[in-house]
């Protein structure tokens, strides 16, 4: 228990109403300031809080303001770093004294320390126009200036051309990599450029209902196509109970909820075919409802709205500025912590998580432990998308894939759209928690034998 | 909205509502029991989020208990509808009354209307409103959430063919949420907000004494500190109050008269799927972890026998 009035009577509540108005809206502010989603109407509710738990006891002072102003247990941790400060000005103010003077004051009157950098930027404000411009221009010409991306994209239909000067479709048919040692090639998309369309929008007319059979008790067995009874006994009673018509259950079939989680670390973009992994993201993007995606390699980016730009050149400069900025190891579980932090309501339990990585875990494999259980716990089921499970010879033995696998629904190749076919037929048919993965890939026994 | 409507708690003070708690045998740490007399006193929802088991739901049914009062649940799943949770008419003795040509003109009347829960809670008010517990609000569907705003919001349902019924004395809300999606910011700046964290070794002690009173202390001791042990693992699903609890309840059970003192690792190993609900977890128990677990144990009980 304090005394924040030393001793000294405080004054009649009347004649600091303003004075108590006053900090309360400073507070607010600076909540907001530093990022705390404080509810429209949170102030009025605070300042009836306080009132009503009076201004003798911190601790009770304290939980009453966090439960009108905080709404998110993230904020929880700035709301306690700024509490003192208000806490040592509203008693202040309350004494004969007069109100204690800020620390500093800043031009918009918010409360001292912020415990924010004000000067600092938001983050995804660079500027990129000259990522946008380069990956559009280069497409004119000087094709040997590209970088490594922009090449494996020439002709593909995903660098921004309009794909007539092709020509180059054969070599984008084949991905090499080398998961046991030994090079071997992946072929999968057969046809080139039109082949790859032709094949996503194949393998998406499968994954994309396999996912919708996920849904859980409003939508069982039953499909689409169950009588909506109560609607029809309603509409019955306009024409004296005799039912006219049988109005069905609907849903819509873009509703896919889905976050893409993508490794482009070196060990990955090496191995993945590029021109699948754009092809893919951006036909998630457009096909289904709620499509986000997260670049990751030793941190991790969203750049879901890259992907939803009509032309492919945004997510192209994406997949470059990741790959200039990172390039280097994989930092699975920390990039997953980084983004946990910072949108902790991305995943929720109608989202199916989609992570493609080769699983080289180059940081801490506890904490990729850690994060995964949260998001299986958290998510309606997470999938991941290996490009070295595509090889006959795989096992993920490797420590990060290794650790993640206890927490997964499946795992399966990723080399080609016949894989993500492949998790449709399985989803379809065994459903999340199934015997699903790339071990009841059927072709996969073939290439063995 | 209904700022500014006398709540039946508005003259609660907080040593009656600690008594009610008590007498419910429900250990609430400080900021608890701030947050929930401010919710009581000036009539606002209480959205109650944390991890499953961590005691939301008891949080609501203790206040029921406690005042005695009507607890009046909704559990809310994916797909709830306004007729789940609000009213429905009773089509089949609709039906039979217009055949039969009993009806009185209407067959949209009181006889005729089934209560759901939030029309129960909203019509249940007397001296002391019943405690509408909206139990895992997170798996209802969006719009479900948004007819939830305006019983929150006004304390009344309007039926069209019936006219407006609201409550008398609003109802104590209580709303709980495992955070399995983002709830709207409509629905939060309507209520106050209470996390409840996974409880500290001390307070399952308290809890355990309280709730499993035929246990040893010191065995108490060792299940807390264990349970706090595990909690710091990857786990898919971290224990809450109410595993340690079944888990306390399972070792006082099992053990008999003349065993050891303390528990063995063979008994941790054989009760732990008390405490851990998913398969992974519990092969997650291996050896070295057993091993770390006991020493807790024994650590809990030097310090709580010394």
């Amino acid at each position: 228990m304090t005394d924040p009035v030393a001793g000294s009577d405080p004054p009649p509540f009347a004649e600091v109403r303003d004075f108590v108005r006053e900090e309360v809206v400073r507070f607010v502010r600076s909540l907001r300031h530093a990022g705390v989603a404080v509810p429209a109407n949170a102030g009025v509710t605070a300042a009836r809080a306080l009132v009503e738990v009076g201004f003798d006891d911190e601790t009770r002072a304290r939980a009453a303001l966090r439960a009108c102003l905080v709404a998110d247990p993230d904020d929880a941790a700035t709301f306690d770093r700024q509490f003192p400060e208000f806490w040592r000005r509203l008693t202040a103010g309350l004494s004969l004294s007069g109100p204690a003077p800020r620390d500093s004051d800043g031009p918009e009157g918010a409360l001292a320390p912020l415990g924010a950098d004000p000067s600092a930027e938001p983050p995804g404000t660079t500027p990129d126009d000259g990522g946008d411009g380069s990956a559009d221009d280069g497409s004119d010409g000087a094709a040997d200036s590209r970088t490594a991306t922009e090449r494996a994209l020439v002709g593909s239909g995903l660098d921004g051309d309009d794909g007539e000067e092709g020509g180059e479709d054969d070599d984008l048919a084949a991905a090499w990599y080398s998961p046991v040692g030994q090079a071997s090639e992946v072929t999968g998309i057969e046809g080139g450029r039109g082949g790859l369309v032709g094949s996503l929008e194949e393998a998406f007319s499968t994954l994309t209902p396999a996912l919708h059979s996920l849904r859980g008790r409003r939508w069982r067995g039953d499909g689409d196509e169950r009588a909506d009874v109560r609607r029809a006994l309603r509409a019955s009673f306009g024409t004296g109970g005799t039912v006219l018509s049988v109005p069905r259950t609907e849903r819509r079939l873009a509703d896919v909820r889905a976050l893409w989680f993508v490794d482009v670390s070196r060990s990955v973009l090496e191995t993945v075919d590029r021109t699948l992994l754009l092809a893919t993201l951006q036909y998630a993007r457009s096909a289904w409802r709620d499509c986000r995606i997260v670049l990751f390699d030793e941190d991790a980016r969203e750049v879901t709205d890259a992907f939803g730009e009509p032309t492919p050149s945004a997510a192209l400069a994406a997949l470059e500025r990741a790959e200039t900025e990172w390039g280097g190891g994989t930092r699975i579980g920390g990039s997953l912590a980084s983004f946990h932090r910072t949108t902790p309501d991305a995943v929720d339990r109608r989202t199916v998580v989609f992570v493609v990585s080769d699983g080289l875990e180059m940081g801490d494999v506890g904490e990729l432990e850690a994060e995964l259980a949260w998001l299986s716990a958290r998510a309606r089921g997470v999938v991941w998308l290996n490009p070295l499970a595509a090889a006959p010879a795989y096992e993920p033995t490797a420590a990060g894939m290794a650790s993640a696998l206890p927490f997964l629904d499946g795992l399966f190749a990723f080399a080609a759209p016949a894989d993500l076919a492949e998790v449709g037929r399985q989803l379809a048919r065994n459903g999340l928690g199934g015997r699903i993965g790339y071990e009841y890939d059927p072709r996969r026994d073939r290439a063995s034998a | 909205m209904t700022e500014g409507r006398p709540t039946a708690f508005a003259d609660l003070t907080e040593a009656e509502l600690r008594d009610a708690l008590d007498r419910e045998e429900y250990v609430a740490d400080d900021d608890v029991v701030t947050t929930v007399l401010l919710a009581l006193r000036l009539g606002k929802p209480l959205l109650v989020e944390g991890e499953p088991g961590a005691g939301k739901t008891e949080l609501a049914k203790v206040l029921a208990d406690g005042f005695g009062t009507e607890l009046v649940r909704l559990q809310c799943y994916e797909g709830l509808t306004a007729e789940n949770a609000l009213y429905e008419w009773n089509y089949t003795k609709q039906l039979l009354a217009v055949q039969s040509g009993t009806d009185d003109g209407s067959v949209f009347t009181e006889e005729y209307l089934l209560e759901r829960p939030l029309l129960r809670a909203l019509r249940g008010g007397g001296e002391r409103p019943p405690v509408l517990l909206v139990d895992e609000v997170d798996r209802a569907d969006e719009a479900f959430e948004a007819l939830l705003l305006e019983v929150l919001s006004d304390h009344q349902v309007s039926i069209p063919e019936y006219g407006t019924v609201a409550a008398e004395t609003p109802p104590v809300v209580v709303l709980t949420s495992n955070r399995t999606r983002a709830l709207s910011d409509a629905l939060k700046r309507r209520c106050l907000y209470l996390h409840v964290s996974p409880p500290s070794f001390e307070k399952e002690r308290e809890i355990l004494a309280r709730k499993v009173p035929e246990l040893d202390g010191a065995i108490a001791a060792e299940l807390c500190a264990m349970a706090e042990r595990v909690r710091e693992e990857p786990l898919r699903k971290p224990p809450g109050a109410a595993e340690t609890i079944d888990w306390a309840r399972a070792v006082a059970t099992l053990r008999r008269e003349g065993e050891p003192a303390s528990l063995s690792p063979a008994e941790v190993r054989e009760t732990i799927g008390c405490l851990l609900k998913e398969v992974e977890d519990v092969r997650r128990v291996d050896d070295d972890l057993l091993e770390a677990l006991v020493e807790a144990a024994e650590s809990a009980r030097a310090e709580v026998t010394s």
